[in-house]
Parts: structure tokens; sequence; C-alpha cells
């Protein structure tokens, strides 16, 4: 067990080493000069032969990757072409937005969403799992800002129940950040709900067909504790796979929903950098995104060994 | 033989079922599922109720317990009486309270039957929970006492562990732990040792017995199996289609059967007698196996763990025409010897000869001509044919892949299922629309358009009832005899292994320890192992088919 759980870490090296030298060479393998990229159409010679110092341009390749790495070894990402701050300082503003969102979404999907396709596998080919069923598609179908422009328009503007738009730190004041969290969150959840609500109809489907279940009830045991006892955690596996890709993705993926709502996270911090080709931030967050994806499968692999005690790797 | 014969008349009856009537829910003009069928079980008696899949054996003990499938089949009509209320009009609530404290049952299949994510001790322990409040230090005292009372060894240990820790005879008996730690007045048996070897069989039957014993138990036993009938029954009830046909206690029902259906259900079951041998080969052998490996090893760099040996020094031949078995428990590497034959797993080490040509090594683009040579039919019929294609389809693959033209192979496929006894229309059919005997005549069909020289036979006729076994037993005889195959037989069911066996190869933990011909292996012993094996077949002293002692004519 402890065994599998440093080789599974272990495993993540090779992988973020790989992520590392394509994010390098992204920038030193496009074609033409970095510097004149960068610096865009109207730049003079000064301004290009600075941006080549900066960047160590005139270094080789070998010299430029050893520094780079050494560099981000120290948690040094490098400095931003267009604020002149230090990358990771920004980063740090703008991840804990995205973050709060993320991982508010992802709970609320998961308390809507798991007994929603529990109770439409248990009363299957009802009107409750036609109900869920057609939920699911309108979730999948809907675009996001739609459903965004729709909430606010029903609880912001109609009923006047939450403001517009904006942001607070949940550490400053949690009520004023939930109010204003929670109509991203449900936007953002719409589709994770559809998503994690069939998910669970399937994978329960398949579980409440096993003998085990039969022996359940022939143990005279109720009827709610054969779903979530006996059958969920059976259910678990491929529902936590579709929950942490799920939480990747909305760290990855929340660039409209904060244009929506106005939130200064990293999702716009993304858009702005590539508009303004700020490649050192366009780096970090590449870098950055990668990260999240490796830990969150680790933490899925893990979880199944804890979920499921055949599972040994 | 000797059979049970206490008398119940005395003692009171627990369950008394009055023509019960259970039809589809869908289809209420369609034939009823069970049709007026009414048995009646005293204090201590053990009921066994036989007929072959299909007849409503399993329906009739799900409609005891409250558990027929919901939206699919109900009870329209009858009486189940337990302790003088009809289980039939008793709400959800107040039939989920009868459960497990005065009916219990348990299944066919230990492998699948306990939740694999719980430990079994909770599992236990979950019965006393839902029925009766009391403190974890008690609870647990009483679960480790029942683990005790079905003798599962080291129950400390036992308590903690998953289901896919123990064998499968220890989880039967965690079952059966779980069925009768709240002493029920009836336990209901759906084939609870037909996945297990015939040795776990032998004591989880005397098991059952002991607890019955012990607290007067009344027993429903659901079995397809003559031999345990005879072995455990005081009272038998033969279904067909739905109906009870005959009742009547063990030894009257089996020394003079009344009803043609039970006469006929007897007469199937194979017998322990060996045939009569045939006139040795006067050909060389078609298979040789020659000091045949396989070794699983695990590859890791942080945990070693030990090689498993599941086949060491395997060597056999069979000449064609001939048909060797291979018998042995599961876990005797009986399964891993036919699938190095059929190269399904590469062998470690050792030689297969077939027609002389060593293919154990053969690479995998040198072996395919010589697939044709050496086919396999596999046990679950329903899973081993591709249920979206047509049986023509599965039927002309392998002509496909050896080069043959279509047509040509379409023709021959038509010829093919004349030969195994299924019309020629099913050409365009699907596998579902068929039964399992028609399905195995399907895969066998399937096997023989290779033209080989060799025919694996892994537990081929394992999952069918005994009548549709015999069948498919005479039909690989028949093909043999025109063909000319050769057959290698493997089965864990020694009465299968005397009826179509020449010889007899005997396996224990990967390796030989007896091979003879069939007569004598059967008849003569001479590994400790095949002793065990033989005196653990239930009913091995009855002739069933001539309805009388073994020996006695």
């Amino acid at each position: 067990m402890l065994g599998y759980i440093i080789r599974r870490i272990l495993a993540v090296i090779p992988v973020m080493a790989i992520v590392a030298v394509f994010v390098f060479l992204l920038l030193r393998l496009t074609p033409g000069d970095p510097a004149a990229i960068i610096a865009g159409d109207s730049a003079t010679p000064a301004q290009l032969e600075r941006i080549r110092e900066s960047l160590g341009l005139n270094e080789s390749l070998y010299v430029q990757f050893v520094t780079w790495v050494g560099l981000l070894m120290k948690g040094d990402l490098g400095t931003s072409l267009i604020s002149s701050t230090a990358v990771t300082s920004m980063i740090g503003q703008r991840i804990w937005p995205t973050f709060n969102i993320a991982v508010l979404t992802i709970i609320l999907s998961v308390l809507i969403a798991v007994p929603m396709g529990v109770v439409a596998a248990w009363r299957h080919r009802t009107w409750v799992d036609y109900a869920v069923m057609t939920f699911s598609v309108l979730g999948f179908s809907i675009p996001v800002f739609v459903i965004g422009y729709i909430f606010i328009q029903i609880f912001s503007i109609e009923l006047r129940w939450l403001p517009v738009q904006g942001y607070a730190a949940p550490s400053e004041d949690l009520g004023r950040f939930l109010a204003r969290a929670i109509l991203p969150c449900l936007t953002l959840a719409t589709i994770y709900v559809a998503l994690i609500a069939r998910m669970t109809r399937a994978s329960m489907l398949e579980v409440l067909g096993e003998d085990y279940i039969r022996t359940a009830r022939a143990k005279g045991v109720k009827e709610n504790i054969v779903l979530f006892r006996h059958a969920l955690r059976n259910a678990a596996v491929p529902i936590m796979t579709i929950i942490g890709t799920g939480f990747a993705l909305l760290i990855g993926g929340v660039v409209i929903t904060e244009s929506v709502f106005n939130i200064p996270g990293i999702g716009r911090l993304t858009v702005d950098a590539i508009l303004a080709r700020d490649y050192p931030v366009i780096q970090a967050m590449i870098l950055l995104t990668s990260a999240i994806y490796v830990f969150i499968n680790l933490l899925i692999d893990l979880s199944y060994t804890f979920i499921d005690p055949r599972i040994r790797y | 033989m000797q059979f049970k014969s206490r008398k119940f008349d005395d003692a009171p009856v627990v369950l008394d079922i009055k023509n019960l009537t259970v039809g589809l829910v869908d289809n209420p003009q369609a034939a009823p599922v069970l049709d007026h069928v009414s048995l009646q079980i005293r204090k201590g008696e053990t009921a066994c109720l036989v007929g072959e899949s299909g007849s409503g054996k399993s329906v009739t003990s799900l409609a005891v317990m409250g558990l027929l499938p919901k939206g699919a089949l109900a009870a329209t009509g009858g009486r189940i009486e337990l302790d003088g209320g009809n289980l039939l009009e008793f709400s959800p609530t107040r039939m989920r309270e009868m459960r497990a404290r005065r009916i219990s049952m348990i299944f066919q299949e230990p492998m699948t039957a306990l939740n694999p994510v719980m430990r079994v001790g909770d599992q236990i322990g979950e019965v006393l929970d839902t029925h009766a409040r009391m403190p974890a230090k008690e609870r647990r005292a009483r679960v480790l006492d029942i683990m005790g009372q079905v003798h599962l060894p080291d129950v400390e240990r036992i308590y903690r562990s998953y289901p896919h820790q123990l064998s499968g005879g220890q989880r039967q008996r965690i079952m059966i732990a779980m069925a009768l730690v709240l002493e029920p007045q009836l336990l209901i048996a759906d084939e609870p040792t037909t996945a297990l070897d015939v040795t776990t069989q032998q004591q989880i039957l005397s098991l059952i017995a002991e607890l019955q014993e012990k607290h007067g138990t009344a027993v429903l036993f659901i079995t397809h199996d003559m031999g345990v009938v005879a072995e455990i029954a005081d009272t038998v009830h033969v279904m067909k289609q739905g109906e009870i046909v005959e009742q009547a206690p063990v030894e009257q029902l089996l020394r003079r059967p009344r009803q043609e259906y039970t006469r006929q259900l007897l007469t199937a079951v194979p017998s322990l007698v060996p045939r009569p041998s045939r006139l040795a080969a006067e050909s060389g052998p078609v298979l040789e196996v020659k000091r045949l490996d396989k070794t699983y090893s695990t590859p890791g760099i942080f945990v070693r763990r030990e090689p498993t040996h599941a086949a060491s020094d395997v060597s056999f031949e069979i000449a064609r025409g001939r048909t060797l078995g291979i018998v042995g428990e599961s876990g005797s590497g009986k399964s891993t010897v036919a699938r190095c034959i059929m190269r399904l797993v590469d062998p470690t080490d050792g030689e297969i000869r077939v027609d002389g040509t060593d293919i154990a090594t053969l690479s995998r683009r040198r072996l395919l001509p010589h697939r044709k040579h050496i086919q396999i039919v596999f046990q679950d019929p329903f899973r081993s044919l591709n249920p979206r294609w047509t049986i023509g389809r599965s039927l002309i693959e392998g002509p496909l892949n050896m080069g043959e033209d279509r047509a040509k192979a379409m023709a021959r496929a038509a010829e093919l299922l004349a030969l195994v006894g299924l019309p020629d229309d099913a050409v365009s059919r699907y596998p579902h629309q068929f039964s399992g005997g028609q399905r195995q005549r399907v895969a066998i069909a399937r096997a023989i358009a290779m033209e080989p020289d060799v025919l694996v036979a892994d537990e081929a006729v394992s999952a069918l009832d005994v009548s549709v076994q015999a069948q498919v037993l005479d039909l690989l005889d028949e093909l043999q005899h025109k063909l000319g195959i050769a057959i290698l037989f493997i089965t864990h069911d020694l009465r299968v292994a005397a009826q179509i066996c020449d010889e007899v190869v005997v396996m224990q933990r990967g390796r030989i320890v007896e091979h003879d011909t069939a007569a004598n292996v059967l008849a003569n012993p001479q590994h400790a192992y095949t002793r065990t094996l033989i005196e653990a077949a239930p009913g091995r002293n009855w002739d069933f088919a001539n309805f009388r002692e073994l020996g006695s004519a």
C-alpha cells in the first residue's frame, strides 16, 4: 500500500519534467525571433535587444534551459512583460478566487448530483428517472454564459436577492463571499451536475443488479442503507474519476464564468496574458494547470485504493 | 446408500405455501411463472426443490422472501403462511423485519453474494444492527460466536477480512453465518454448493445439516444436483415449468418415481461407473504435452511476491479419436493447461506438439496456421458468443481468417449447424434467441468449423442442466466418431468424466497426481487425493438412472 503510494508519487516527476521541457521549448522554438513576437510590430531595435537580454535569448539553448529550470526550482517563474511584476505573485493573487469558486462548485455539484443519480437508478424507468435524465441533457446543452445571465436576470435583477457580480474573499467576510459566489458556482455546477448525475446513475444501475445487493435486501436491510452503504461505495470508482477530472477542468475552464461575473481569477489572468502576448505568464499558467491536472489525477488514483480494498497495485 | 428417513408428521409446520401463483406484471395473459405451487415444510425438515433451469425453483424462493424483481414478477394468487400470517399480505416494512429474523436465504455464488468493499465481520454485524439493538461489544461477540459455529478458522482475522481475501468455501460459511445469526425458523438455500468444489461442497452440506440439527431450522434447499438431493433431503419436490409435478420422501422418489418427468431427470444423471472402454488407438498421438510449466510471477520494485506455479511438469498425449479428461478442483491448474495448449497464455517451459510441430514457443505470426488444428469450447455459452453477431458470422470468422472464400464458408456453416442438430435458419439468428444447450452446440460448431485435430472442451457442459448435458455429451461423442477428432475434456465433475473419457488425468496444485484409464481411476484410485474426490461426490453409492443402489444389479 505505502509502496504503491510512493511509486505513484514518484511517477509524477517524469510527467512534470516533460511538461516543463515542452513549456520551455514553446517560446524558444516558435518560428522567428521570440523577442520580435513578444515586442510586437512597432518595436525599436533597442527594445528588441532589451527583451532578448531579459529572456537570456543570446545564450545557447542548453544554457537557457538550465538557467530556466534553476529559476523554476527556486519558484521564480519570471516577470510579466506587461506589468513588470513577478509572475508568481500575479498568480498568487488570482488563484484563490478561482480555487474557492471551483471548490464550492464541486461541493455543490456532488451534493446535488449524487443523490439525483442514486434516486434515478433506484427508480429506474419511472418519471423520477426520466426527469433526472432530461435535466442532464439540458445541463449539457445550454451554454454556460446563457445560464449565467439567466441566473443574474432572475436572482439579481428581478428578485434582487444577490449582487449582480463581483467577488469577496471568504477569509474576510464569508457571507459576502457566499452571496457573490453562489450564482457563478450554480452556473458552473449545471454541467457538472448533469455529468456526475449521469455517471452516478449508470454506475448505480450496474451495481444494483449485483448479487450482494440482493443479499443485503435478504438481510432485511433498509432500502436507503442498501443504496447508500452497499451500492454507492461499490459504484464510487467511476464517479470519483468524473468528479476529479471535473475539478481539474474547472480550474482550467472558468474563463467564461469569471468574465460573466467579473471575478478576478486566473481564468481572466490567462485570457489577458494571451491577448497581451505576456509569454512568461502564459508559460506559468500552462505549468500550473498541468501541475493541477497531474496532482488531481494522483489523488483520484489514490482514492481508488481507499474506496475498493481489491484495488492493490 | 443411507437415506434420511425421519418422520415429521408431529413437528409443527413452519412454512405452508398454498396454491401460490406468480405471473408477469407486464403481461398478465401469459402463462404464469408459478402455477398453483403448494408445499409444506416442518420444523427440522429439509425439503429439496429440484428441477431444471427455468422451472421456477428460484422464483418460489424469492416469492417467500418477498424479493421478487419489482415491476417484473408479482404474486397473483395463493398464500405463503409463516408464523400464522400470510407473507403476501405483509407491508414492505413488516416483510423486511421478517427477513433474517424468521426467514433467511443463502445464494449460489459466494463469490458475488458478499459486498466486496465491506469487511465480512461488519456484514454479519449489519444483520444484528438491522434487527436488534445491542452494544458494539456484544454485537462483536455474537458475530465471532456465529463465525465459530460455522467452523471458520482464526475468526479474529477473518472478522477483519474482505471477501476477496477468503476462499469460496469460507465465503459461503460467512453467508451461512449471516443467515443463521438470528436463528430464523426457515432457511432457504438456493444452490448454495453449485459453485463450490466437491470436497468443499461436502463440508458445507454437513455444516448446514449440523446447524439445522442444533437450531431446529426448516430448510428449503434448491438444487439441480440429484446427488446432493440423495445426501440431504427428507422430502423432494420436483418442479417443471412452474408446477410441482411430484412430491415424495427422498427414498421413495429415487426408488419409485411416479412421474415420467422425474424418471427422465433421474435417468439423465450421469453415472459414476465409467463407460465401457474403447479399443486402444491405432495411430500415434495427435497432441503431445511434455513437461509443461506455467509460472506466474509479479514484477515489482517495492514488493516481491512468491511466483505462482499454476502448472508444473505436466505431460500427457492424446491419439486421434480418443478423449482424455483432466479432472481437478478449482486452482488445480486444469484450465491453465488448456489455455497453454491453446496458446491463449504462453507456457513458461515445456513442449506442446500438435501433429508433431512444437507450438509452445512459436511467435504469434508463425503460430497462426497451426491455430486451426486445435480449437476450444468454453464453459459459459452465454458469454462466449458475441451477442451482436449472427450465428453465421461467428461460425465463419475462423475460416475467413484462414483465407477461405466467404460463400463457401457460409455454405459450410449451414452444414455444421445441421451436424450439431440445429435448424439451418439459425445462421441468421442471434445468440440470445437460443437456449443454453443450443448455444453450446453453436460453440461446438464454431470450433469444428476449423476442422481441428484436437478439440479442447473447458468445462463445456458444466453450466448445463443434466438432460441437456447428456445431449451435448452425446453430440461430442458422435462428432468424434464422424470426424476422428481428439478431445481434451476438462471438468471438475467426475460423473461427466466417467461418461466421456477414455483416460483421466487428475490434477492437484498444478501437478498431475494420477493418470490412468477412466475405469482404473474411478474404480481403483491410487492417489489419496483421487480417493478424496471420489468419496466427496454426492450420492456416489446410488445408481440414479436405474433407481437402485450401485452394484445391486
